[in-house]
């Protein structure tokens, strides 16, 4: 018998399939895959578990209190009446009227909301407040158009519980808006944000912890999913705004690779950034490394103040599309009406010493 | 030594085939398994590892929490909070989604609140139906189309025509009609209030009318023409009203101004608001047939404070929407605005 031609032969074959089978077995590829969707699932499930932890810690607290939905299982009660299509559903989900409690896990939002002085001022404060107290882990800074901090501001933010930062800086009058018409040469609240950028800069420059930052103005309407979308932002992330250019929605247009390569406007679809000022966040990280970074004051055609910060900051290759790679409309760029007040006369009625 | 020769090919290539076949099988095997590689601890591992350990520390305490709380779980909620019931007609326009939105985002921190929402329209639409799904509130979604001559056409101003006269109506009968399932003392207790959309909502207010015995009422921000409206409070009791415009109406206060009492609601069964009643008259249409102006209940400190705001929001415009959609290139319609 010819053994070693045969122990050849055997070798020869047996060979490539035994190195085979060890690099399969090194490999990372099946692993990878399963990592990236448990991480997914993983994030999303903590985001709910704090505020269902939230109600329990209050039913504890406050034993008077009654009346308080149960939280944790959800029993819905669905039935139809005989006549009528009548649905009622009870639902026992998340009722509280304080901040959700910190996590230690969850990056903090901080949202950047310029004001001013007008009638609708506190009860547009109001309601976004209430809105932002549904959010774990925020951090709203109100940064004021005024000489001094307003006390109405000042007790308002007090008595909402909210985590916030109340910084004031004044407009200058000739930069100021003459009336309601929009001058496109002076974007409202652009001081005000740089003045929080700034504020931010110096606060967390030792500090590492990870944040988001989010311009939001206090007469738009933000869906709650929103603030979840942009928690995972790693640079900048963005997302349609309703109402904004003069269509129904504004939205940037992303590929199939998942990448933002233009955008679905038709105001200046040209701009570097034809977004609005609801429709992106950016990760703290990225403001905190260039501390050149402002919005710019002079200068700025009307739509491209977005764009002066944001192509200081990042390409249109770094952007993240969220919501669905921007396929779902989750705040809305709403604007109050101003309330007509004829009656007040010129000496004013009512009492002037009554907030409103 | 040539039929040696074929046998051993032949034997080869058997041999490489079994080899073959093996290995794959086993490749196989190997895609389903659970892959031990603690050598490769990439960053995102250790980042799953935290959040896993996080999850189940929560899940842990929740499971604690609710055991202790086991006891009371079984009984239905009998809590001794009255419950307010909040009527709400809407109607589908571009900003409904939005104002919805933020109007349940206010209402999400009232316990005990339940929400009557009552579409202007021949069907419940798709967008209010699973907007109120996912909302999180205690819910009624009901709908009655307004008849066309007392609909508002495009162009009109607001004030032509009173809103949601037949919505508010049916929101009334289903209470009066679901309270009569509901026997006992504890059925009867209730507030009603009707709050538009577009309003703004301090959660002060609900607190202050739910203890309504009969018709409670409060200032109203930014309506009538004035920075507020409100009822003049004089020992307690109101005596006439704050307003700019037509104070002669017996009750001239917004609908956003005063909250009645279930138990009113129901002991009146023909009371419901007026459609035909002249402008500014609707409030009254139905408060005059419930209560006198002495037997008012005055709220948020002896009415001095504004809780309530008669905000509107501006129509978006949309004429490049509109100039777009005559060339066929407007936004998709499928995405849900």
């Amino acid at each position: 018998m010819p053994k070693r031609r045969d122990i050849l032969a055997i070798v020869l074959i047996v060979l490539p399939w035994t190195l085979l089978i060890t690099v399969w077995h090194q490999s990372a590829i099946a692993p990878l895959l399963a990592i990236r969707k448990a991480c997914h699932h993983l994030v999303k499930e903590i985001f709910i578990i704090p505020e269902r932890l939230a109600v329990h810690h209050h039913r504890l607290s406050d034993e008077g209190a009654e009346g308080r939905r149960e939280a944790g299982g959800q029993d819905s009660k669905e039935y139809c009446a005989s006549d009528k299509d009548i649905v009622e559903v009870v639902r026992t989900e998340y009722v509280y009227t304080r901040p959700p409690p910190w996590s230690d896990v969850l990056p903090t939002i901080h949202i950047i909301t310029p004001t001013y002085s007008r009638p609708v001022q506190k009860a547009e404060l109001t309601r976004i407040a209430n809105t932002f107290l549904h959010v774990p882990n925020l951090h709203w800074i109100l940064i004021e158009d005024s000489q001094r901090r307003t006390p109405l501001v000042t007790s308002l933010l007090r008595e909402t519980g909210l985590n916030y930062t109340h910084l004031n800086v004044e407009t200058p009058k000739n930069f100021k808006i003459r009336g309601d018409t929009r001058d496109p040469r002076i974007p409202r609240g652009t001081m005000q944000r740089n003045l929080a950028l700034r504020w931010l800069r110096e606060t967390f420059k030792n500090n590492s912890q990870p944040g988001i930052v989010y311009f939001a103005d206090d007469d738009n309407s933000y869906s709650l999913e929103l603030f979840e979308e942009m928690r995972s932002t790693r640079k900048v992330s963005v997302w349609p705004v309703a109402f904004v250019g003069g269509l129904r929605y504004e939205s940037p247009k992303v590929n199939a690779a998942g990448k933002v390569y233009g955008w679905k406007a038709v105001f200046d679809p040209h701009r570097p950034f034809a977004i609005d000022m609801a429709g992106f966040a950016i990760n703290l990280k990225l403001i905190l490394s260039k501390p050149q970074a402002y919005f710019k004051l002079r200068g700025v055609k009307g739509g491209y103040q977005e764009s002066s910060l944001l192509r200081e900051l990042v390409t249109l290759n770094d952007l993240e599309p969220k919501a669905a790679n921007c396929t779902k409309i989750l705040v809305w760029h709403t604007r109050t009406e101003k309330p007509v007040l004829v009656n007040e006369g010129k000496k004013g009625f009512t009492d002037p010493n009554m907030e409103i | 030594m040539a039929a040696r020769m074929k046998l051993k090919l032949k034997t080869v290539f058997v041999l490489y085939f079994m080899v073959s076949l093996m290995g794959l099988i086993y490749a196989l095997m190997q895609l389903g398994q659970h892959c031990d590689c603690a050598e490769h601890d990439l960053p995102k591992d250790r980042a799953i590892s935290r959040l896993q350990e996080e999850l189940y520390r929560l899940q842990g305490q929740i499971r604690q929490l609710e055991k202790a709380k086991q006891p009371e779980k079984k009984q239905p909620p009998k809590s001794s909070l009255s419950t307010i019931f909040v009527i709400t007609p809407t109607y589908a326009r571009l900003v409904q989604k939005a104002e919805l939105t933020r109007l349940s985002q206010t209402f999400l921190h009232v316990p005990q609140l339940h929400w009557i929402l009552v579409e202007d329209s021949p069907r419940k639409t798709p967008l209010v139906s699973n907007f109120l799904m996912k909302s999180g509130l205690t819910y009624t979604h009901l709908n009655v189309p307004t008849a066309k001559e007392r609909k508002l056409q495009e162009g009109d101003p607001s004030w032509l025509k009173p809103r949601g006269v037949e919505q508010r109506n049916e929101g009334l009968r289903w209470l009066r009609e679901d309270r009569k399932t509901e026997p006992g003392d504890n059925g009867q207790q209730g507030v009603v209030y009707f709050a538009d959309d577009d309003n703004t909502y301090s959660l002060q207010l609900f607190e202050e009318m739910r203890s309504t015995q009969r018709v409670s009422v409060w200032p109203v921000g930014l309506v009538g023409g004035m920075k507020f409206e409100s009822p003049v409070v004089e020992g307690g009791k109101v005596v006439r009203f704050h307003t700019g415009w037509r104070p002669s109406r017996p009750f001239p206060m917004d609908m956003a101004g005063f909250a009645v009492s279930l138990r009113l609601v129901l002991a009146n069964p023909d009371a419901c608001f007026d459609g035909e009643a002249p402008m500014g008259f609707l409030e009254s249409s139905l408060l005059k047939g419930l209560v006198t102006a002495d037997e008012l209940e005055p709220k948020a400190d002896n009415c001095t404070k504004v809780l309530v705001w008669h905000t509107r929001t501006e129509k978006p415009k949309m004429k490049r929407e509109e100039a777009l959609q005559v060339q066929g290139l407007g936004s998709d319609p499928a995405v849900e605005v």
